[in-house]
């Protein structure tokens, strides 16, 4: 279910601020097919494995137009504890027979159609996702600007997202929150069945940014983005055990969240090498408390006339939402205030991704005379090391996950 | 226009001038752009790796934004 939050945004926000480089003399179509595995294994079970296919075509309509439609998937299988609660002890013996298998297929399709002129563009998107126990609509409008002989870009995009998703229907508990009931099965969701309800969740999201080609060799981006949500955002499958009473009441989020972040980005060419290196800070806070700050570090090079080399490094820091305790925390001292969760993203964490991409490229030495403009072949490999502060944290069982990618895309 | 007024009017004629004298050194020529042009200094690199890179992490961190967007100031639109 949040797998379909997050992702829908990105996807639509991405689709919004992303334009082709340039309208070309000759019509052009593009097409892109990507496989990106996530493999997190777990001691205690099987883990976690996110098989995600993309699928994205293109084409220009006369000079300044530009059409792209994509389909993309989320096949999501793995097992994970229901119950957020202490570990396995001489009070807790079942804990890790509680973990539940699951599987899910998300399914989404979205569209762009982009006007661009030589210093500015403008764009019109939506994508639709839905699986189970989620349905998401999102729009999506973006616009930049080249300024000052191109040494300026601003650009603006804009998403709202249209979200629904299931729940047991929890209606009449009032205020006894410690009653809450988790949901069970996605079977009944958006059907009239009385053992489920649909909440709406409304998302804002405001991505501006100002580029500055500082020098021929130096480029500065700054950004932000702004989101706000307004729904209901727990896992309705998710429960937490609270207080030594034995309550296990379903996970309770606020409904309405405000983030906001800050980045600067610096990209550096190095043409003696034949490569360019980019660098990234970002700030980021929101109003459930959460707070960080992430690095990021890219080098490129190019081998021969066919090969790119791209490393990358990442370190990415957080505190905890203020309402977040960890399993013994909430099993001993119950919650602290009206709110409870179980969730990784929410807990205070560290993480560290190091990896590799290969990209093979070819491109014809007459253009004119060929049938295609460029294709590409990229292989990737990262590893993302999570350090949670307690072993008693959510997914604490799964140290790290493994990224791999491969894509394939043409233009013609 | 009494003194003072005119010394307003030059103070803000010579920082206007300034500030575009300032702007002519920090402009880089378009002859100049050619490393800029290149698809490794494009800080929003490829649009759906971006969003697969976007979908995993935003998915296991409890913060979003910075993966740039479009803008390159390599003036090849």
């Amino acid at each position: 279910m949040r797998l379909q939050l997050r992702s829908l945004l990105g996807a639509a926000v991405v689709a919004a601020a992303t334009v082709l480089p340039a309208a070309p003399a000759r019509a052009t179509q593009d097409a892109s097919a990507r496989v990106t595995v996530f493999k997190e294994p777990s001691r205690d079970n099987e883990g976690v494995t996110v098989t995600h296919p993309q699928l994205d075509v293109g084409t220009t309509l006369g000079p300044e137009f530009h059409l792209g439609v994509g389909y993309e998937v989320d096949i999501v299988s793995g097992a994970t504890p229901k119950v957020f609660q202490p570990r396995p002890g001489p009070l807790n013996v079942d804990a890790v027979s509680s973990a539940t298998k699951f599987s899910d297929v998300r399914h989404q399709f979205h569209g762009a159609l982009s006007y661009d002129r030589p210093t500015s563009s403008v764009s019109l998107g939506g994508s639709y996702g839905f699986e189970s126990d989620y349905k998401s609509l999102a729009v999506t409008g973006g616009t930049r600007s080249d300024l000052l002989d191109h040494n300026f870009t601003v650009a603006l995009s804009y998403t709202h997202n249209f979200d629904e998703v299931c729940d047991a229907n929890n209606a009449g508990l009032g205020d006894q929150p410690l009653k809450l009931k988790a949901l069970t099965s996605s079977s009944h969701c958006f059907t009239s069945q009385t053992d489920v309800a649909t909440h709406r969740v409304h998302i804002d999201t405001f991505q501006p940014s100002i580029s500055w080609t500082t020098t021929p060799k130096l480029l500065l981006q700054l950004g932000s983005t702004v989101q706000i949500l307004d729904g209901f955002q727990s896992n309705p499958y998710r429960s937490v055990a609270l207080g030594q009473e034995n309550n296990i009441p379903q996970e309770r989020l606020p409904q309405f969240r405000e983030r906001y972040a800050v980045y600067l980005r610096a990209l550096y060419a190095v043409p003696a090498a034949r490569g360019s290196m980019h660098g990234m800070v970002r700030g980021y806070s929101d109003s459930w408390a959460v707070q960080s700050v992430t690095g990021e570090v890219l080098l490129n090079k190019y081998f021969g006339n066919a090969l790119l080399l791209t490393l990358r490094g990442r370190y990415h820091l957080q505190s905890g939402a203020s309402f977040y305790r960890d399993a013994v925390g909430y099993r001993n001292l119950g919650p602290n205030g009206q709110y409870w969760t179980g969730d990784r993203e929410l807990s205070p964490m560290s993480n560290y991704l190091t990896g590799a991409k290969l990209a093979l490229f070819k491109r014809p030495e007459q253009e004119r005379s060929s049938w295609y403009v460029d294709m590409e072949l990229d292989l990737k490999y990262e590893l993302l090391i999570y350090h949670l502060e307690s072993a008693d944290a959510p997914n604490a069982d799964r140290k790290n996950a493994h990224i791999i990618q491969a894509a394939f895309s043409l233009r013609f | 226009m009494s003194i003072s007024n005119s010394l307003r009017v030059l103070a803000i004629a010579i920082a206007i001038a300034s500030g575009g004298c300032a702007t002519a050194k920090w402009t880089v020529k378009p002859h100049q752009r050619e490393l800029l042009a290149d698809r490794i200094m494009q800080p929003d690199g490829d649009a759906q790796e971006t969003a697969a890179d976007d979908h995993v992490l935003s998915n296991r961190e409890g913060a979003i934004g910075g993966s740039g967007t479009s803008g390159g100031g390599c003036g090849c639109n």
